[in-house]
């Protein structure tokens, strides 16, 4: 019928079959236990919604509208007592050790009831992936042990991603722009560590956070070749915060300036820097480039999640108007055109939820999880008693031998396709879900009339929060660009992007 | 475009518009915290001053008597920069429209004779159809008049204004009438204002009737005529305040991004945000048009004039809410932040969207009434 020649060709032409086909290839790689772990995580989220987060949702963004200077510790202490800000720490690092991708299925529950609870949840662990991504195993520990004594303690240790600076927002989120652009946070290299200058601004959790993932750049004019990972602590001598931001919504979650002024953070606190960078095997621009892949593939899925959170609220408070007014002496819900609008939002949901499972199967394959869920791994961490952990497997991962190996295995290793295709997918579920999560909203609120507008119906709280999906983490913009660029630039090498000519 | 009618609606816009940008501009970000923060008081003494309430109160009244169009051109230069102000003045206009139907002059004369401008404000429930509230307020009949029971959600300046004009059903009969309450009778029990997505500083709230006397406005049974024959005319209204909004988004995303640089160039320059404002600006163009269209129907008393109001504010509204999301996006962060106007103008255009009823519903009346 075919040759095999034929086959490999035919399936190779664009779109290739295996950027299409992910959640086919992974399923039957990734552990089976992991479905019946999801259920588990997706339960308790409902729980924590039911018991904290929608009594608490209406109140909590009343009293931001009151009072924007109040930093809403009451949630994320409840949060830190639920445990939710260590369950994804894997087990190896001391942590509940759930796997990676049942946080977007968590963040999509959470999210469809207050999206900046979810925030305040889910950007702990944005910070943690950008701490992974520089495979700095020490330092990950640190962060893990860290947020770990913070929930036996009662006094949560988050960790917050401080990448934007007020005049680089999209330019720091791809290395081809911002060479072009202005950083302007500058580490510079003495004795013992580095010095640091800068402000970084929209940082979510900044007041709330215990560390900060910081990045920052030893040479303005190259920032992408001399990029500065850094692991800065609140308190911090010369590190401070400066205002709040007044946001549209997302009220609860605080979006906070930081400033560094001479601010010295030694070198154990580096987690990645050209130094470092210099023994892998790609250069210090690429490597930059694969570390921001890593951290957003994880990440962007995530606020597809959120974006598909925000839909399914509306879609709930649409369905529940529907099913509670009349129109014309019928019920709402019995109009056809009302059954197709909620069909309409049950896709637009649905779809943003594909796009982010497809892309948690592309990161579990071939990105930042793939370790964790190989099989024997997976259930070697799982049936491995804490203790034996504690005893043979903590001491190991100080070993700078350890990073370096996971330095190997995860950026030596780590093919281009796999990049483009775990990055390209990420983009994908971000901007889809993110889009669906306004799309409902609009259907909801219109649907809903006057009705929608007030805020004790909630409709309007899930649009006021859900804008901002399109805008964090990469405008929709960029990672559309994203997506031409990892997902069909790369089958036609001749095409320029970005301006170059 | 509008203006562009005749020499007095420039005259107005000129002078609509200079308010927009000396008075209301510089408070916006102030004005929309009501209420958690004051009410602006001296914003709309100021609006009374250049009688902006009088313009569509008629001269008999000792109004202005001006039509829709002069309404409009004001309504469309405030929303530019704060859609609250336009609010206050459609709904007061929505009410002045329903009793200039009902002949009921000495109501209205009595709008101009008050002593302070607050005193103008006729509470209404401007964001619905009464036809779609399925429990209106009932009213009995008594010796002393009427008397009215009940509780209607949602109604527009019920916090502030002394009067309200409320879609009643007297009681035993279909079809509902309006009557003109007292709020500040002791039956009468007001929420607190209601925390709104947009349009914050024209508040609502809910309002409950314990026998609370009322008198009728109009024939009985007739609201639906009222409503509809005031919406025919306010729909343009309406959709100039959408274009408003949508004119104020565009300029401040365009000017931000002939400032603002990423990878080494104004954003602008950027075709992918080039084609947004494109887009954005061809929206205003169209929207632009279609208004001044319907407002040039209604001067000449266009045979389809009432038609083309309520085509041109369902699809103008639909634009702004379309166009006010990208607003916001052009700007990236600084877009979400209540330091600019964008995020203000993405809230009120939705609200805005749902003057005279739900969108859905509006659409499929339009057919209906073909
Ligand atoms: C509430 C909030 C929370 C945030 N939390 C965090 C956080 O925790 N940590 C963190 O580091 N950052 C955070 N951010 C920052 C966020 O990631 C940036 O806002 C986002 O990346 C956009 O950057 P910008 O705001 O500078 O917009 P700009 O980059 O200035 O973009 C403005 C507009 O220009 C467009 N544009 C820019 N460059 C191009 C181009 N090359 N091609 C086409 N269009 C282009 C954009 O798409 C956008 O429409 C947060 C932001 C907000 C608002």
């Amino acid at each position: 019928m075919i040759s095999k020649r034929e086959i490999k060709a035919f399936l190779a032409k664009h779109p290739a079959f295996d950027d299409i086909s992910v959640s086919q290839q992974a399923v039957s790689k990734q552990p089976s236990a992991m479905l019946a772990e999801t259920r588990k995580v997706v339960a308790y989220a409902r729980k924590f919604n039911e018991e904290v987060v929608r009594p608490y949702a209406l109140t909590l963004d009343m009293t931001m509208q009151e009072n924007p200077a109040h930093l809403p510790w009451e949630f994320v202490k409840k949060a830190n007592d639920w445990g939710l800000y260590t369950l994804w720490i894997p087990k190896l690092f001391g942590g509940k050790g759930f796997n990676f991708p049942s946080i977007c299925a968590f963040l999509e529950e959470i999210g469809s009831e207050c999206l900046a609870m979810a925030n305040l949840i889910g950007v702990h662990y944005l910070g943690f992936a950008v701490g992974c991504s520089s495979w700095n195993v020490r330092l990950i520990k640190q962060l893990c042990a860290d947020t770990l004594q913070g929930e036996q303690s009662g006094e949560p240790a988050l960790i917050s991603l401080a990448l934007t600076e007020p005049g680089a927002g999209t330019d720091v989120e791809e290395t081809e722009l911002m060479d072009k652009g202005s950083v302007s946070c500058h580490a510079k290299k003495v004795d013992g560590g580095y010095i640091v200058n800068g402000t970084k601004v929209f940082i979510s959790n900044g007041h709330l956070s215990r560390w900060h993932m910081l990045i920052a750049y030893a040479d303005l004019g190259k920032p992408s070749s001399s990029t500065v990972m850094l692991a800065v602590e609140t308190g911090t001598k010369g590190f401070s915060f400066g205002r709040m931001e007044k946001k549209m919504g997302q009220k609860g979650c605080p979006a906070s300036e930081l400033m560094f002024d001479n601010c010295f953070i030694p070198d154990e606190n580096v987690l990645f820097d050209a130094e470092q960078g210099k023994k892998l095997k790609r250069g210090l621009s690429e490597t930059n480039m694969q570390i921001i892949d890593f951290y957003f593939a994880a990440s962007r899925a995530g606020v597809g999640a959120f974006g598909v959170g925000a839909a399914r609220g509306a879609y709930r408070e649409a369905l529940n108007y529907a099913m509670t007014s009349e129109l014309n002496g019928r019920p709402l819900i019995d109009h056809e055109w009302v059954q197709c609008l909620l069909a309409e939002m049950y896709k637009n949901m649905a779809l943003g939820r594909f796009a982010y499972l497809e892309a948690n199967y592309a990161t579990g394959m071939h990105g930042m999880y793939k370790l964790l869920q190989q099989k024997q791994m997976y259930y070697l961490t799982k049936l491995t008693p804490k203790f034996v952990i504690d005893k043979t497997i903590l001491p190991l991962l100080d070993k700078p031998w350890v990073t370096a190996l996971m330095r190997k295995a995860y950026f030596d290793m780590q093919s281009e396709r796999e990049i483009d295709i775990t990055s390209g997918l990420a983009s994908l579920a971000k901007f889809s879900g993110t889009d669906a999560g306004i799309r409902n909203c609009h259907l909801a609120l219109e649907l809903m009339g006057q009705s929608g507008l007030r805020h004790d119906r909630r409709a309007e709280k899930i649009m006021r929060d859900a804008k901002l999906l399109q805008i964090y983490e990469g405008t929709n913009q960029l990672n559309r660009l994203n997506l031409f660029k990892c997902l069909i630039a790369s089958g036609t090498p001749d095409v320029k992007m970005f301006g170059r000519q | 475009m509008i203006a562009g009618l005749n020499k007095e609606l420039n005259m107005l816009e000129k002078a609509a518009t200079e308010f927009s940008r000396k008075i209301l501009f510089p408070e916006r970000e102030a004005n929309d915290t009501f209420p958690f923060g004051p009410f602006f008081d001296s914003t709309v003494e100021k609006a009374y001053s250049v009688d902006f309430f009088h313009t569509s109160i008629p001269e008999e009244a000792g109004g202005m008597g001006q039509g829709t169009p002069a309404l409009s051109v004001i309504l469309e230069a405030l929303s530019a920069e704060d859609s609250s102000l336009a609010g206050i003045l459609f709904t007061v206009s929505a009410a002045v429209d329903i009793l200039a139907q009902t002949g009921n002059m000495d109501d209205l004369k009595a709008l101009t004779a008050v002593k302070t401008p607050k005193d103008m404000f006729i509470a209404c429930p401007v964001f619905c159809n009464p036809l779609d509230i399925t429990d209106l307020p009932q009213a009995k009949k008594t010796a002393d008049g009427l008397s009215l029971s009940g509780s209607l959600e949602y109604l527009t300046l019920g916090g502030l204004a002394k009067k309200a004009l409320i879609p009643a059903l007297v009681a035993g009969e279909s079809g509902f009438s309006y009557v003109l309450a007292d709020l500040e009778h002791p039956t009468v029990t007001r929420s607190a204002p209601i925390l709104s997505l947009g349009l914050r500083a024209c508040p609502s709230v809910d309002v409950t009737f314990n026998q609370s006397p009322c008198r009728l406005v109009g024939e009985e049974r007739k609201g639906e005529t009222y409503f509809t024959a005031m919406s025919d005319r306010m729909h343009v209204a309406a959709a100039a305040m959408s274009l408003g909004v949508m004119k104020g988004s565009f300029k401040e995303a365009f000017e931000y991004a002939r400032k603002r640089k990423q990878g080494g160039r104004e954003i602008i320059r950027w075709s992918e945000l080039k084609m947004m404002l494109s887009n954005m600006a061809i929206h205003v163009k169209v929207a632009d048009m279609l208004v001044a269209q319907a407002c040039s129907a209604m001067e000449s008393a266009a045979p389809d004039r009432a038609m083309a109001a309520r085509a041109a504010a369902l699809h103008v509204q639909s634009l702004a809410t379309e166009l006010t999301t990208d607003g916001v996006q052009a700007m990236g962060g600084v877009g979400y932040m209540k330091d600019f106007g964008q995020e203000k103008r993405f809230r009120d255009a939705k609200q805005l969207q749902a003057l005279l009823g739900a969108s859905p519903v509006k659409r499929l009346r339009y057919i209906d009434s073909l």
